[in-house]
């Protein structure tokens, strides 16, 4: 504690110079070996390195940190379960499944799907599980693929974030913004469904799914906007 | 990828050329005059509020007409100026966030972030005046001093940082600035009692570079106004966001009053740095020179006004100058190379607080202190200007503001520095009907008013200006009118009834050719054109 304190506060939630260890994602989902690893050879991101206090000191901090958040989780947890291996999840998330490349979490990953940080806070695993193997059930009004002709004949497909009688936006994957007059359009095809894979029941084993489901619980769980003044 | 995979049309070569398409480069915020797009609260480093558009001229103004309105969650008056890049307007109300078509005001996307409550005074009701932009990402301050990095395509939360600490009388209301790599953020408070400070982070990490206080810490210079743990209280909040000098390498940041507003007693001598100009180098936020136009304020005369960027033909000379209408009723000039002072123009008629300023532009105290009985001061507290924007135009060397004459009584009694609460130490009441305002233009040449326009209407203006390259002066008037006049004449040529009171400054932007003005005007976000 007394080589962390200075920075990360003295319980471990976040202080002026550092952020929160206790509740803070990259903890949470992280193995042994990584943690030990960060706190023995620093970040990029300005956390200097501790190799100086011993191997058995780092293991102890590691330690005392899966103990805060272990404390933590439990005071949040509610009535979701976490049954799969969260750490598995995270690396499905940004790895094989692909769901960052659309998806943001806690800051991380892509913008032409939402953001999938609170999502945990108004669904149960179970919910979460069916958005992901039974999704657009509905389909979001502003999230509806369709494709675009213009009356010079190019075609556009995209993601149609507005659409009335004269004008729409849709949205392509490089970011861009189409804003269309419908005089500029002869024709508009929607293609019934979200960008979202509708294949993950078979992409992914029931312990994958497991994987992820739990990961999504933990990041909800490590996000929170901090809506107090300031202290 | 999944079956419907998007796909783009090949896009052309500049990005802010390529419609929809959001990636601001340091270049881009280089562009001056702005022109299709408003890329920042001024437009441009500047501060000038000057566009190069010319489609609305004098002559067609006439037609103007009213666009489409955006309602965005709101619960005090907008005072937001919008940011357009590339055919996207971006606004904000409280720790709320919007990504609007400009072209339609048709919602794109929307950040939503619920209310800070237990904050005080201008914090306690979440204005905000924006956003900054750069790269694919946008920046914003909340009612409780963190700065937020958006994804600008979705409105995703990148991170979060809170910069105020050790004290929850902090807040923030302004916009941010970008220079360079860099995201520039201060804070309110100043009349509550905090320790102004101007912080600069890093527009990719959100690491902090660099923090300077604008009241300095036991030892260094300037301390002596600040006995005991006063430094830690002393106001001098940076407010509104600053312009900057590429060339010179230079930031201008204006800093607010010294806290206690009204009671001088815990704070004697000049008080630095409040009510005072800082140059600071952008890189390091070293202090290169600073101007203080109220020393030892005593009447709530913030310097967070616009300093803005002229270069003009200064008494036989082309010189790199600051122009800055002052809360304090005075409009100066100075050398913005060295600071040095080079005139000061009253333009407030009522003006009781100083006799006269000196050569070197300090002012020549009238003697006249706030006090338990109190005592009548002009101008009073709001100020004979405030942060409602100036705008300068380089064709025609006009710089036009809004100006209000006033009085107040001003009364004091010493009271303690409490968390939770403000610390004017007392107050001020508006005498007589409350003053009456003016737009005015000044000319730099002759350094005289090519004309003042009283304003009429029931409520007190607390709306900006922006001028355009047609000689066109866009502005919110004292009777919920969004109003544009001819620059050169002062003669109003068009308005529109908005039916809500304007606390918020114009800006101007094109798409594919076509011209709009935007304002916030009171819960709203207009947007005009030509048919
Ligand atoms: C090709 C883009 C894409 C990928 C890859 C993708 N999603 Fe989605 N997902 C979407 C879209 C689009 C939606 C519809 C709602 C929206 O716009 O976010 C969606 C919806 C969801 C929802 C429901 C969100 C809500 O607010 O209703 C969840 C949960 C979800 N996805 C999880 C995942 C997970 C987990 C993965 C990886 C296994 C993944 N997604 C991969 C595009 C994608």
């Amino acid at each position: 504690m007394e080589y962390c304190a200075g920075c990360h506060g003295t319980d471990g939630k976040g202080g002026d110079k550092a952020a929160s260890l206790a509740m803070t994602l990259s903890v949470m989902t992280r193995s042994d070996s990584e943690l030990e690893q960060i706190v023995r050879e620093g970040t990029m991101e300005g956390m200097p390195p501790f190799s100086q206090i011993g191997d058995a000191n780092i293991h102890a901090i590691v330690g005392y940190l899966h103990a805060m958040e272990g404390s933590s989780a439990s005071a949040s947890a509610g009535a979701v379960v976490v049954t799969g291996d969260v750490h598995a999840g995270r690396s499905l998330y940004f790895g094989k499944a692909r769901c960052a490349a659309c998806h943001r979490i806690n800051g991380d990953g892509g913008f032409i799907a939402s953001d999938l940080t609170a999502f945990s806070q108004t669904h149960t695993a179970d919910g979460i599980l069916q958005a992901i193997t039974k999704p657009d059930n509905p389909v979001a009004g502003t999230s509806r693929v369709a494709t675009l002709t213009t009356i010079h004949g190019t075609r556009l497909t995209g993601v149609l974030r507005y659409e009335d009688d004269f004008s729409l936006a849709l949205q392509t994957e490089d970011g861009r913004y189409h804003l269309l007059s419908k005089n500029e359009l002869t024709a508009v095809a929607y293609s019934g469904h979200s960008l979202m894979p509708r294949d993950y029941a078979d992409q992914l084993s029931s312990r994958e799914l497991n994987d992820l489901v739990s990961f999504l619980i933990v990041a909800g769980r490590s996000s929170g906007i901090d809506s107090t003044p300031p202290h | 990828m999944p079956d419907a995979a998007p796909q783009s049309a090949p896009s052309p070569a500049g990005p802010l050329e390529s419609p929809g398409l959001i990636d601001v480069k340091q270049g881009d915020l280089l562009q001056s005059p702005v022109s299709d797009n408003w890329v920042s609260y001024n437009g441009d480093y500047t501060g000038r509020r000057y566009s190069a558009l010319a489609q609305i001229t004098p002559q067609n103004v006439g037609r103007l007409s009213a666009r489409w309105v955006f309602h965005p969650r709101t619960v005090s008056p907008l005072e937001v100026t919008p940011v357009v890049v590339a055919g996207v307007m971006f606004v904000t109300s409280a720790n709320d966030a919007y990504a609007i078509d400009a072209s339609t005001g048709k919602l794109l996307w929307h950040h939503a972030r619920p209310l800070t409550h237990g904050l005080v005074d201008d914090a306690a009701v979440h204005h905000n005046r924006g956003i900054a932009v750069l790269g694919t990402r946008v920046y914003m301050e909340t009612d409780n001093a963190h700065l937020l990095c958006l994804d600008a395509r979705s409105g995703g939360l990148i991170w979060d940082v809170p910069y105020a600490h050790g004290n929850r009388n902090y807040g923030a209301t302004s916009a941010p600035l970008i220079v360079k790599d860099t995201v520039l953020v201060g804070t309110s408070g100043g009349d509550d009692g905090v320790r102004g400070f101007l912080a600069a982070y890093d527009a990719q990490t959100g690491r902090e570079k660099w923090r300077f206080w604008t009241i300095p810490a036991p030892g260094e210079k300037g301390s002596d106004s600040w006995p005991m743990d006063m430094y830690l209280h002393g106001g001098g909040t940076t407010w509104m966001p600053g312009t900057y000098d590429p060339s010179l390498n230079t930031l201008y940041w204006g800093t607010g009053n010294p806290s206690p507003d009204y009671d001088g007693s815990m704070r004697p001598g000049d008080d630095l740095y409040t009510s005072c100009l800082l140059a600071l180098d952008p890189d390091t936020g070293t202090l290169k020179w600073y101007f203080q136009f109220t020393p030892h304020n005593l009447y709530d005369y913030d310097a967070v006004e616009t300093p803005v960027l002229v270069d003009a033909n200064f008494r036989g000379k082309v010189r790199k100058l600051i122009v800055t209408a002052n809360r304090n009723g005075f409009l100066y000039v100075l050398d913005r190379v060295t600071g040095q002072f080079l005139v000061a123009k009253q333009f407030a008629q009522q003006q009781t607080w100083a006799k006269s300023i000196d050569a070197n532009g300090r002012p020549v105290p009238s003697g006249l202190v706030p006090d338990e009985k109190g005592v009548e001061i002009c101008p009073a507290e709001g100020g004979a200007t405030n942060w409602y924007s100036p705008s300068y135009d380089p064709r025609t060397h006009r710089f036009y503001f809004r100006s209000l004459d006033a009085c107040a009584v001003f009364q004091s009694k010493t009271e303690p520095f409490q968390e939770g609460r403000n610390w004017y130490a007392t107050g001020a009441r508006a005498t007589g009907e409350g003053g009456q305002g003016y737009i005015n233009a000044f000319d730099l040449d002759t350094l005289t008013f090519a004309w003042r326009n009283a304003q009429i209407g029931p409520y007190k203006g607390w709306g900006g200006l922006m001028s355009t390259a047609t000689g066109l002066v866009a502005y919110g008037d004292d009777a919920e009118n969004f109003v544009i006049l001819d620059g050169h004449t002062g003669k109003p040529l068009w308005h529109f009834g908005v039916g809500q009171m304007i606390h918020a400054s114009p800006m101007s932007y094109a798409i594919g050719g076509k011209q709009y003005f935007a304002i916030a005007a009171g819960s709203d976000i207009f947007a005009f054109a030509l048919p």
